[in-house]
């Protein structure tokens, strides 16, 4: 039998989803990249949460507070008890970004479709372009942010020190100070290239199939505790350049291979690479065999 | 087109303007749908990776003739990128027809007059900027042979 996933119920399919998308414990909730593809079309009943509109303060680096996050909830239909699955583009990379907020807010009951847009494309099911469903209003209550699963900078430099696990998500030519961005990416400038010292850089998409999905346990095993050597019982710290990848290898850490100590770094290398005095490697550290172009699909 | 560049940036940016956050995301979209498909004659180009708009987060290509002293834009966008394709087809309409000239001398602040920025966000507006600038380099250099 094939090696399960440690929290298999945080996954569902795109078969369950289209069962379920119109069940009124369920919502399904849209996070992507790009701000029009929900309008270009979207999962039937599904409501649209922007990474970047709506979980993001404009004002000051920071996630929205607990208030914004409960006034969210309410305003799309969730209430404490609602299952929320979250699918994307990019094999649901901000989806689990999504996710990690809902999480960070103690959200009970989230859950990730595997395979996000590309899947439910590949399986022929049908996209709705109607405008965002409006649902009745809940009296959301949102609990204080749950930090154990969030690394600030000071804590991350502790972490380094002792020389504890890291793991820089990024591509290799940004893992080993070549780029100071992805080329395909945004440019989110950073004084320094390079990774944090001891971090080993598995690119995030390596965890991702070409569908879109999950890797099975086994070959996630095999390169999270395999290739980069960590052990399940350790704290972990994930990272990339803003916090947004690493929230796709806090979900796959933490739920598929059952670590119970991961915390994602959103300052990431936008504020390690520019920060004034905190030490920085260049070059190939541990090594990444797979660039992450290959996979991304970005 | 008998407008000026300027003229037709402006018609464009008070229509958005009248609209709120959400109907400026459709009008985007819009603007997304009536991109003209890339003329076969690039295909090649495109396939071989050439004319890729590198500070751009999704593949984008574009190319930019002076024909007659007139500039025109052809671009190819993924599907799965409509903000940018929207983007792209926006300042096509905008720059096609006008003179080298006009278009260089543009000062393409674009997202901050179509009042995008509460639409999409500083992250993406900044990789749009850089389309814009894009366009007006690669006019300057057309220009310039």
């Amino acid at each position: 039998m094939a090696k399960p996933y440690a929290h298999p119920e945080v996954l569902v399919s795109t078969e369950w989803v289209d069962e379920h998308k119109h069940d009124p414990n369920v919502r399904v909730v849209e996070s992507d990249e790009d701000v029009l593809l929900y309008q270009v079309g979207h999962v039937p009943g599904a409501v649209k949460v922007d990474w970047h509109t709506d979980l993001q303060d404009e004002s000051v680096r920071e996630y929205i507070d607990k208030d914004r996050f409960a006034e969210l909830c309410a305003s799309k239909g969730i209430a404490n008890d609602t299952t929320v699955v979250f699918y994307g583009d990019k094999n649901n990379w901000w989806a689990c970004y999504a996710m990690w907020v809902f999480k960070l807010y103690g959200h009970a009951d989230c859950r990730i479709m595997n395979g996000g847009r590309k899947r439910w494309e590949l399986d022929n099911r049908s996209w709705s372009r109607d405008p965002e469903p409006q649902y009745a209003r809940t009296n959301y209550v949102a609990k204080d942010a749950d930090l154990s699963i969030r690394a600030f900078r000071d804590e991350v430099l502790k972490h380094q020190r002792a020389g504890k696990p890291l793991v820089d998500v990024r591509s290799p030519g940004e893992y080993t100070g070549e780029l100071l961005h992805m080329a395909d990416y945004p440019q989110e400038g950073a004084l320094r290239g390079g990774h944090i010292p001891g971090a080993v850089n598995i690119p995030w998409a390596r965890a991702a199939n070409d569908d879109g999905t999950f890797k099975s346990a086994k070959d996630l095993d095999k390169l999270y505790s395999g290739e980069a050597g960590l052990k399940r019982r350790s704290s972990v710290i994930a990272y990339c350049r803003i916090g947004e990848r690493s929230s796709h290898t806090w979900f796959v850490l933490q739920y598929l291979l059952g670590y119970p100590k991961v915390k994602n770094y959103d300052g990431s290398w936008t504020e390690w690479g520019n920060t004034v005095g905190v030490p920085i490697e260049k070059g190939p550290g541990k090594p990444a065999e797979v660039a992450e172009t290959v996979r991304s699909g970005a | 087109m008998s407008a000026t560049l300027a003229e037709r940036a402006d018609a464009i940016a008070t229509e958005f303007a009248d609209l709120d956050p959400r109907e400026r995301l459709e009008l985007l979209l819009e603007f997304a749908e009536k991109l003209a498909p890339l003329p076969p004659q690039y295909a090649a180009e495109r396939d071989a990776g050439h004319n890729r708009v590198h500070e751009c987060q999704t593949p984008v290509f574009l190319w930019v003739d002076l024909e007659d002293g007139r500039v025109h834009v052809h671009a190819d966008v993924a599907p799965e990128a409509p903000t940018v394709k929207g983007f792209v087809s926006l300042l096509a309409d905008i720059v096609s027809g006008a003179t080298a000239a006009e278009v260089v001398a543009f000062q393409p602040n674009l997202v901050e007059r179509f009042g995008l920025a509460q639409s999409l966000g500083m992250v993406r507006m900044r990789g749009l900027q850089a389309i814009a600038h894009h366009i007006r380099r690669k006019v300057a250099d057309a220009a310039a042979k």
